[in-house]
């Protein structure tokens, strides 16, 4: 939004002035664009540690024997294959609501999008450019 | 539009973008143009709040002597680059949270762990990083209910199981809200360069339109 896509034709300079209403939207758009980004980011980040998890149940089930490791912090305990698990599916309720949380803030942050930029090109036309690059 | 004044700095007014600095440097010592005059003082956080300029030319009527597009410009790319400086700085402080804050939930983690098998009543066998690339197998006996927790600063505390969850739970707690506010002030910051980016676009627009005009 900073200063790209070089200068425009006489025909296609548009005169509207820029108000403080048409400010705000832009800032308001300009933000909405970088907490996108941040949930688009935790949302995969997440993502990855569900797929981590999900590697590790399943070798818990395949696994032989009692003593499992589980990591905690910086140091591993010794636990059942059972409390593992338990451990295991309870991370993964956490993640999973969280990334549905962050799925459903994306959805809200494109539609308001939507609606801003139909706002701003209409005010501005080609004198705006509100696209990722 | 142009006073008698501005006749006299001006060596050129068609390419106004080739002044001389000095001619620049001239009008920046002359003008009554300053940092107030661009910002709208400052918000509730001590952030100094962007003008939004509604009528560009009376805005730079306002000045003696009338204020030309490049002194204009320079002012607020000045304000802009203060402010991406500072936004970096917060993107760091706020990049630090995002990494203490796992550390603490982890810890948190731990100690309540070791307080449920103490509650148990089981002994915990648990592999801990001795050295870099070596663990080695303690067992624990939970019933002692002390943890020792680093506070930094090479000093180290012991805490019993609650203590050592309350006072992990009050810095997390301290610790997700100044991500909070550090998050909102990066927002309003950002809001801040794009003010000044869009001021800046506009009034280079308006120099370009007052030139072609007064050439036609």
């Amino acid at each position: 939004m900073s200063g790209q896509g070089g200068m425009l034709a006489p025909e296609e300079e548009n005169d509207a002035e820029v108000r403080l209403g048409d400010q705000e939207n832009i800032n308001k758009f300009g933000r909405l664009n970088a907490r996108l980004y941040e949930v688009r980011g935790e949302r995969d980040d997440l993502k990855k540690k569900l797929e981590r998890i999900d590697d590790a149940s399943t070798e818990l089930m395949m696994g032989s024997g009692d003593r499992v490791m589980l990591l905690l912090g910086d140091a591993f305990f010794e636990c059942t294959e059972e409390e593992a698990t338990e451990h295991c599916e309870a991370e993964v309720e956490r993640f999973q609501s969280t990334v549905d949380e962050l799925e459903e803030e994306e959805g809200r942050i494109l539609t308001e999008q939507e609606e801003l930029k139909k706002l701003l090109y209409a005010r501005f036309g080609k004198s705006i450019n509100l696209e990722d690059k | 539009m142009s006073s008698p004044d501005e006749a006299v700095v001006t060596t050129d007014t068609q390419g106004g973008d080739d002044r001389d600095v000095n001619a620049l440097a001239e009008e920046a010592d002359n003008t009554s143009l300053s940092m107030e005059s661009i910002t709208d003082g400052k918000n509730e956080r001590g952030i100094p709040v962007v003008k939004f300029i509604e009528d560009i030319s009376a805005f730079a009527d306002l000045f003696t002597p009338e204020a030309s597009a490049e002194l204009l410009i320079g002012a607020f790319s000045d304000l802009f680059s203060k402010f991406k400086a500072y936004e970096q700085n917060l993107s760091q402080k706020r990049q630090t949270f995002q990494e203490k804050i796992p550390e603490i939930e982890k810890s948190l983690a731990l100690v309540s762990h070791l307080k449920k098998k103490k509650e148990k009543g089981e002994s915990v066998v648990t592999r801990y990083n001795l050295a870099d690339t070596i663990y080695t197998k303690a067992e624990l006996d939970c019933n002692a209910g002390i943890v020792n927790l680093w506070l930094g600063a090479n000093v180290m505390l012991e805490y019993t199981y609650d203590e050592a969850i309350e006072l992990l739970s009050s810095k997390l707690e301290n610790a997700k809200k100044e991500y909070e506010e550090t998050t909102k002030d990066l927002a309003f910051t950002r809001n801040q360069i794009i003010t000044a980016e869009v001021n800046i676009s506009r009034i280079y627009n308006w120099d370009i339109r007052k030139k072609r005009a007064s050439n036609s």
